[in-house]
C-alpha cells in the first residue's frame, strides 16, 4: 500500500529524482569539516525562519501594542522566552557563522575565478545579514531597540544628497512611530528573506556548478579520484554541526533566560544606545570621525571596506590559491578584520569603565524590571508607556516633591532641614547616619546621637541587620545580619533605642522593623509619637495622607536606595515572577493560570 | 567495508538529525498551542461589583450594567461595560440577581411595575418576583447569578449563569 502510495507520488512528481539530484552532488576531494560552515548557515536561517514564523504569530507591529506584544511572548507564552532567546542567540551566531565561512572561503582561495559571482553573492548575503540584525533589533519597541535604531536611521542620514530621504522612507515619516515599525516589520519578515532566498538560491546553485574548493595543497589528481558523494558523507558532518550549533544555542538560551527586554521606548528619556555587538565597530568608529568628518566613518570607510571585499576576486587574478602567493590580498582582510576587532574592544572596554554609562545602565536594568513588574497587572490600551502612570513611584515622586523635598534634600536638591535623602535607606546612607548623626548630611546640630565609633566593617554589619528588618534587601549577608545583631542588641544603640517590640517607648526612635512599611507609615503619620522623637520631633506630621499615596510615597522612597529590590514588593500577585537575570525557573511561569 | 561506512553515516545523520528536528519543534509546538494550555482573554474579577447595598430598594428590581476589566493578552481594558442585570434586593437583605436575558428566546425582559412582574415583550413570557415563570412559552425561570455580599457591596459571579 505505502509502496504504491509512493509509486503514484513519484510517477505524478518525480520527488525521488529531485532528491537524487539534490543529494548526489560528488564532492571531489573528499568529503571535509572545513567545508560545513555554508551548510551551518543554511540551517541557521531555517531556525531563523521557523522561529520567527512562530513570534509572528505573537507579534504586534505597533508602536502601542510591540512592546506588550513582545513582552506576553516573554514573560508569558509557553516557550516563548526560549523560542525568541534562540532567535536573538541565533542572529549572532549567524554572524559568527558568516564571518568563519568567509574566512574559510577566502584562505581557501574559493573566490578566484570561475567563482568570483560566488564570492560577491555570498558578500550580497553578508550585508541582508546585517539589514536583518538592524531591522530586527527595532521591533520589541523597548528602549535598547529604539535609541539604538535612532542611530541608525541618523547615520542613514548622512549620506549626501540622498540620506534625507533614505531616513524618511525607513522610518516612514519625519518621525519615529507607527510606520516605523511597521516598515521594519516588512523588511525584517517579508523583503530581506525574499532577497536572501534569492541570493541564497544564487550562491548554491553557482556553488553546486563549480563544486568544492579544496585545500591548495591537495594534488591534481587526489581532486580528480577521490570523490566523495555529498549524501551522506558531507551531509553527516554538516548534520553533527547543525546539532553542535543548537545544542550551544540552547544551552545559551538556557544559561542567560533569553533575550533581554527593557523597558518600553520612550522618546522623552535619556537612554543609552548602543548597538548589537556585530555593529559596535562602526559605532566605535564614528567616536573618531568628528565634525565633518562623520562621513568618512558612516559612508566612506564601510563603502571602501565593501568595494574592496566585491573587487577582491578581479584584482588577485594570481591562478595560485597558496596563501604564500596572496600575501598582500591577506594582509588586507586581516588588518581590516584585526581593525574590526579593535574597535569593538575598545567600544566594550569604554563602556565597562565609565562610571556614568554603568549607572545609566543599573537605572535601566532597575527601570525595565520595574516595566515588567507593571504589565504584569495588563498594559492600558494607551500604550505600554502607559503603565507607568498608574505607577505608584512615579505618583510618590510627585508627593515627596510636593510635601517632602522642602526639608530633605534629595541629589543636590532640596531644603537642608531634615537629613539628605539621597540614597536614602542604603547601606551607605545608614554607615554615613551612624559614623556622624550631626553630619550637614544628617540632622546637624540637632542630633543628639553620640557617632558609633567602630571600624567600618562593623558599621555595615550594623546597617545590614538594621535594614534586614524591612523586606526587600538587594543580596542580603546573613553572617553579617548576625554579627549586626550582635552589635545592636549588645551595644549601647538599645540603651536609647527601643528594639524586638514596636510599641516601647525610650529617649530615642523605636528600632523595631525600622524603615519597613509599617514603621515609615507610622512614622510619616506621626513623628513625635512618643515610640518615635516625642517632644524632640522638629518635622511635621502629614497624617492627611491617604493610605494609597502614603503607600505610593513609601515605595518612592524605597526606589531611592539602591541596595532595595522593587521587584518583590508584596502586592505582586504572585503569578509572575521575574529576577533580574532570568534563568531556567521561568519555565514554571508559563504553565500557572491565570489567578 | 565503504558502505558499511556509508551505511552508518546514513543511519547516523537521519538519527541525529531527527533529535535536531525534534529539539526545535518541541519549543516551537510548544509556543503554537500556548492559548490551548492558558487562557488568553478573561475577565480580572470572578466577583464584580455591582454597587451598595443601599442602593438597591428593597422589593423593585433595579437593572445595572455589568462594569469590569478585561484582559487580553497583554492588554488590559477597564471599565467595559459586559452586559447588564436584574437585582432584586429582598426583605431580610438577601439578593437575587437575575439574567437580563429570556431564557425562552433570548430577548431583554421587563420589570412591569404595575403588575410586579418581569415581562419579556417577545412572546409573552411572564415571571413573578423570585424569577419563577408564571405563564407563556419560557421552559424554565430566569437565569440568576452567584451572588455574595461583601463589606457591604453587592458582589456577583457574571461568569456563570445558574
Amino acid at each position: 500500500m505505502a509502496n504504491k502510495l509512493g509509486e503514484w507520488i513519484e510517477d505524478r512528481t518525480g520527488l525521488s529524482k529531485l532528491l537524487k539530484v539534490m543529494l548526489d552532488e560528488p564532492v571531489h576531494g573528499g568529503a571535509k569539516w572545513s567545508y560545513i560552515f555554508g551548510s551551518g548557515l543554511v540551517f541557521l536561517f531555517i531556525l531563523q525562519a521557523a522561529t520567527g514564523i512562530f513570534m509572528a504569530s505573537y507579534y504586534s507591529p505597533s508602536s502601542t501594542a510591540a512592546w506588550g506584544s513582545v513582552y506576553y511572548l516573554q514573560h508569558k507564552a509557553s516557550f516563548g522566552w526560549f523560542v525568541r532567546g534562540l532567535h536573538h542567540f541565533g542572529s549572532s551566531a549567524m554572524m559568527v557563522v558568516a564571518i568563519a565561512h568567509m574566512f574559510q572561503v577566502f584562505i581557501f582561495g574559493a573566490y578566484k575565478k570561475p567563482r568570483e559571482l560566488n564570492w560577491i553573492s555570498g558578500v550580497i548575503l553578508l550585508l541582508f545579514l546585517a539589514g536583518f540584525g538592524l531591522t530586527g533589533y527595532l521591533l520589541p519597541w523597548d528602549q535598547k531597540g529604539y535609541w539604538a535604531t535612532q542611530v541608525a536611521t541618523n547615520i542613514m542620514g548622512t549620506v549626501p544628497l540622498i540620506g534625507k530621504y533614505i531616513k524618511i522612507l525607513h522610518q516612514g515619516g519625519s518621525d519615529y512611530g507607527n510606520f516605523t515599525i511597521t516598515r521594519f516589520y516588512t523588511l525584517h519578515v517579508f523583503l530581506l528573506p525574499l532577497s536572501l532566498i534569492f541570493f541564497l538560491f544564487i550562491h548554491i546553485a553557482l556553488f553546486r556548478k563549480h563544486g568544492v574548493t579544496p585545500y591548495w595543497k591537495m594534488k591534481e589528481d587526489v581532486i580528480r579520484n577521490h570523490v566523495d558523494p555529498f549524501w551522506p558523507d558531507q551531509i553527516f558532518k554538516d548534520v553533527v554541526f547543525a546539532l553542535g550549533i543548537y545544542a550551544v544555542l540552547a544551552g545559551i538560551v538556557f544559561w542567560t533566560g533569553g533575550a533581554e527586554l527593557q523597558a518600553p521606548a520612550d522618546p522623552a528619556s535619556n537612554y543609552l544606545a548602543r548597538p548589537e555587538w556585530y555593529f559596535l565597530f562602526l559605532f566605535e568608529l564614528l567616536k573618531y570621525c568628528q565634525g565633518n568628518y562623520l562621513i568618512v566613518g558612516t559612508v566612506i570607510i564601510p563603502t571602501l571596506a565593501l568595494a574592496f571585499l566585491i573587487v577582491l576576486p578581479f584584482i588577485d587574478r594570481n591562478i595560485s590559491r597558496y596563501p604564500s602567493k596572496r600575501i598582500p590580498f591577506f594582509v588586507a582582510i586581516f588588518s581590516g578584520w584585526a581593525g574590526a576587532v579593535v574597535l569593538t574592544l575598545l567600544a566594550m572596554h569604554h563602556d565597562s569603565k565609565d562610571i556614568h554609562i554603568i549607572q545609566q545602565r543599573e537605572e535601566a536594568e532597575k527601570q525595565a524590571a520595574r516595566a515588567i513588574k507593571l504589565a504584569d497587572k495588563g498594559i492600558p490600551p494607551t500604550g505600554a508607556l502607559s503603565i507607568f502612570l498608574h505607577d505608584p513611584i512615579t505618583l510618590g515622586e510627585k508627593i515627596f516633591k510636593e510635601s517632602c523635598n522642602g526639608c530633605h534634600m534629595l541629589r543636590g536638591e532640596g531644603g537642608e532641614n531634615g537629613p539628605d535623602f539621597t540614597n536614602f535607606g542604603s547601606r551607605e546612607w545608614i554607615v554615613g547616619l551612624l559614623k556622624n548623626p550631626k553630619d550637614k548630611k544628617y540632622f546637624k546640630e540637632s542630633g543628639m546621637m553620640p557617632p558609633v565609633k567602630l571600624p567600618d566593617e562593623s558599621l555595615l554589619d550594623m546597617a545590614e541587620f538594621l535594614l534586614s528588618q524591612s523586606a526587600g534587601l538587594i543580596n542580603q549577608n546573613a553572617e553579617r545580619v548576625e554579627r549586626g545583631k550582635e552589635l545592636v542588641l549588645k551595644g549601647n544603640c538599645v540603651v536609647c533605642h527601643p528594639m524586638g517590640n514596636k510599641d516601647l517607648k525610650k529617649m530615642a526612635p523605636n528600632l523595631t522593623e525600622y524603615l519597613s512599611e509599617t514603621w515609615l507609615k507610622e512614622f510619616i503619620r506621626n513623628p513625635a509619637d512618643p515610640k518615635f522623637y516625642g517632644t524632640r520631633n522638629k518635622m511635621p506630621a502629614f497624617d492627611k495622607f491617604t493610605d494609597s499615596q502614603l503607600d505610593a510615597l513609601i515605595q518612592y522612597l524605597f526606589s531611592l536606595s539602591k541596595d532595595r529590590d522593587l521587584v518583590s514588593e508584596k502586592q505582586g500577585t504572585g503569578r509572575q515572577r521575574y529576577v533580574f537575570i532570568p534563568t531556567f525557573p521561568q519555565i514554571s511561569v508559563n504553565f500557572k493560570g491565570k489567578s | 567495508m565503504e558502505n558499511n561506512r556509508r551505511r552508518f553515516l546514513k543511519i547516523a545523520s537521519h538519527s541525529l538529525g531527527g533529535i535536531l528536528a525534534a529539539g526545535i519543534a518541541a519549543p516551537l509546538v510548544g509556543l503554537g498551542i500556548h492559548p490551548l494550555l492558558k487562557e488568553t482573554v478573561y475577565g480580572t474579577e470572578d466577583f464584580i461589583n455591582l454597587g451598595k447595598l443601599e442602593d438597591f430598594p428593597v422589593g423593585v428590581p433595579k437593572k445595572i450594567n455589568v462594569t469590569s476589566s478585561k484582559m487580553d493578552a497583554w492588554n488590559v481594558f477597564e471599565g467595559l461595560v459586559m452586559g447588564s442585570v436584574w437585582v432584586l434586593r429582598k426583605e431580610d437583605n438577601s439578593i437575587n440577581v437575575f439574567s437580563v436575558n429570556c431564557p425562552h428566546l433570548g430577548c431583554g425582559i421587563n420589570w412591569g411595575e404595575e403588575e410586579k412582574q418581569f415581562l419579556c415583550p417577545c412572546h409573552g413570557g411572564v415571571f413573578d418576583m423570585s424569577g419563577k415563570v408564571i405563564s407563556g412559552p419560557p421552559p424554565r425561570g430566569l437565569y440568576s447569578y452567584d451572588t455574595k455580599i461583601q463589606n457591604n457591596s453587592v458582589l456577583v459571579n457574571y461568569n456563570k449563569l445558574i
